[in-house]
């Protein structure tokens, strides 16, 4: 299977698409204020404008995914700005590597990361996605909405500070998906007399609008003075020593990174988080983290690329995106009219086996443009803000118009836009909300087809075990995380 | 407060989706649940946490300065404008009457604003609609003088 998937990412046209897709995420993830997210969100729209094949357009969103996670680095390392949230942890040894005189083997030391972190998780779809698929095939209409209830309350109960903000992003973006005619019965749901909301609200427009137009008016209130990147002097290359001393952290980073990003919510940024406090305790006394240690540059990057890999595993298989990014493509499949779900292994081998042999080559095209031809990259540093922003304003709303090229497309864009800013500047998490509109349509036909066969019984939503599991997992998930950090403050204020 | 004024909006919001949402019935209806259980049921939980927003204590939302917020607000008018001309007027020209002041706000000069403007939208227009086949507009002005 595995073989017939190399035989479509290999097509010239494909490996060409992974190429520029690789090379436009890593520019996106080192510019920082852009990261994973907008990148695919920006990407999406042209790729089906440009009407390529379902398949190549999964293969460039996952390049620009897989990029993403490299580019974040370089700018953390030399210029102490997380390029994208997997890259926070980054910054804390790879900026004072570089100042050392470092960058060098700071950079390729953790493309390095990046590479083994990715290859292993890459490695472990393979190994595990297809397992999950076929036990996910037992589920009825029930369990299905039970499962997507449970990663919306693992993706609310982990990000952001407070509860009612996150289940009030999630539930704003399922209200938005009801927008339209319901399939079932024709009838037509909060469209207000307008012939454009007859078919709903379209996909790209919230996810521009949510992740690019806002970001915009971010850049803007967060303007930093941009300071001069570190000159890359010396060595690029990192010696025998630094690899012998990061080897295992890198292993041991790219193992839990995968398995952080398969549960569903917890994405790069916890897993970076996770695998860096790690290392530093296993690290014992002798270690400099903190201060520049190779390994501290290693751990998060293997860990953020391998759960940026693992998260694709409940995309693939159960159709239920785990993070905001995977959404966003889930929301790609929707487009092509392709239901995404655990029959996707039988029914569309081409794109998920193309999908995963393109991981394999795109990681090992990442690998090589980022040691030999870093320097390049770091020339995208120095794009200044006054050219940035306009540009992804121009190209934001190309996308937009090119679905239906309507006026009334971009307006409304533009509006999500606004109330975009307002709600994250409140600190509403936006990830819950992509997931929610993503979501809400299929939790609703499975909730009517659930009901339908029961004839009404809401009961049946509670029949079989797997699904008192799942609701059992999504009360824990949703109420645990807080209830744990609620009684970490209580101690922590007794003692 | 700001948390306490958005909970309140909400609030509004999702009894106004509810009492709307009540007419949304079947003329003929072969299955359980209707078109309106879903939305009621979202907009139910939606107006619980409207008030649990009221509720919460906390309130730590920091609002930029109020002259940053200032530009923040016109940069979305300017962005707004550009959506709304974006067709009528061209992707060149809307691009580039975007640009200046955009630039300007983020530290650019004029000069650079306009240079770069035209050199954006010129650029992107060769690129995606010649290269990439994405089709942009080219604007009624256009149209007007090709006939």
């Amino acid at each position: 299977m595995l073989m017939q998937g190399f035989a479509v990412a290999g097509t010239p046209e494909n490996l060409m698409i992974a190429l520029i897709g690789c090379f436009i995420g890593t520019v996106v993830g080192l510019l920082p204020g852009l990261g994973p997210i907008n990148g695919v969100a920006i990407l999406l729209p042209i790729a089906f404008a440009m009407k390529l094949p379902p398949e190549s357009a999964l293969i460039l969103l996952c390049a620009v995914y897989a990029g993403c996670e490299y580019g974040g680095r370089i700018s953390a390392i030399l210029i102490n700005v997380p390029g994208d949230a997997g890259a926070v942890m980054t910054t804390l040894d790879g900026y004072p590597l570089a100042k050392k005189g470092l960058a060098g083997p700071a950079l390729s030391m953790s493309a390095l990361a990046s590479f083994t972190g990715a290859l292993l998780a890459t490695i472990g779809i393979v190994a595990f996605a297809p397992l999950l698929a076929e036990w996910a095939i037992a589920f009825g209409p029930a369990e299905y909405f039970a499962l997507m209830v449970l990663a919306l309350s693992c993706l609310g109960g982990l990000v952001g500070d407070s509860l009612p903000k996150a289940m009030t992003a999630c539930l704003i973006g399922l209200l938005l998906s009801t927008v339209g005619i319901d399939a079932n019965s024709g009838v037509y749901r909060y469209t207000f007399d307008m012939l454009h909301l007859q078919d709903g609200i379209p996909f790209i427009v919230i996810v521009i609008g949510l992740f690019a137009v806002s970001e915009l008016m971010l850049m803007l209130q967060n303007e930093h003075t941009a300071s001069e990147p570190i000159t890359i002097t010396g060595r690029i290359l990192f010696n025998m020593k630094e690899l012998m001393l990061a080897k295992w952290t890198m292993l041991r980073s790219a193992f839990s990174g995968f398995f952080i990003g398969v549960l569903p919510g917890a994405g790069a940024t916890i897993a970076s988080a996770m695998c860096y406090a790690m290392e530093r305790r296993m690290a014992g006394k002798d270690h400099q983290f903190g201060n520049g240690d190779i390994r501290g540059v290693a751990a998060p990057e293997a860990a953020n690329n391998a759960s940026a890999n693992g998260s694709l595993v409940p995309m693939l298989t159960l159709g239920v995106p785990g993070s905001g990014t995977t959404a966003v493509m889930i929301g790609a499949l929707t487009l092509y009219n392709i239901t995404p779900g655990p029959t996707l292994f039988q029914d569309q081998p081409v794109i998920v086996w193309g999908l995963i042999a393109s991981l394999f080559i795109a990681n090992v095209m990442l690998l090589v443009l980022n040691i030999p031809l870093i320097r390049v990259f770091v020339k995208f540093l120095s794009i200044p803000n006054w050219l940035l922003v306009p540009g992804v304003a121009a190209i934001s709303l190309v996308g937009v118009y090119a679905v239906h090229g309507t006026t009334f497309d971009l307006i409304l864009g533009t509006l999500i836009g606004g109330v975009g800013y307002l709600l994250r500047v409140m600190n509403f998490p936006i990830a819950p909300f992509i997931l929610g509109f993503v979501l809400g349509d299929m939790m609703e036909q499975n909730l009517r087809r659930a009901l339908s066969i029961s004839d009404g019984d809401v009961g049946v939503l509670f029949a079989s075990p797997i699904s008192i599991g799942l609701w059992v997992a999504a009360v824990a998930m949703l109420v645990g995380p807080r209830l744990m950090r609620m009684i970490e403050q209580r101690k922590a204020a007794a003692a | 407060m700001s948390e306490r004024i958005f909970g309140g909006v909400l609030l509004l919001v999702s009894l106004a989706g509810i009492w709307i949402g009540w007419d949304l019935q079947a003329p003929m209806s072969y299955e359980p649940v209707g078109p309106r259980a879903f939305p009621l049921l979202v907009l139910f939980l939606l107006g619980l946490c409207a008030i649990a927003l009221m509720l919460e204590k906390k309130s730590e939302t920091v609002w930029a300065p109020p002259p940053v917020l200032k530009r923040i607000g016109l940069l979305f008018l300017i962005v707004l404008a550009y959506a709304l001309l974006f067709d009528k007027l061209g992707f060149v020209i809307a691009t580039a009457l975007m640009t200046v002041p955009v630039a300007r706000f983020f530290g650019g000069s004029w000069r650079q604003g306009i240079v770069g403007g035209l050199g954006l939208g010129v650029g992107m227009f060769f690129f995606f609609d010649r290269l990439l086949d994405v089709a942009l507009p080219t604007g009624l002005w256009l149209n007007g003088i090709l006939g």
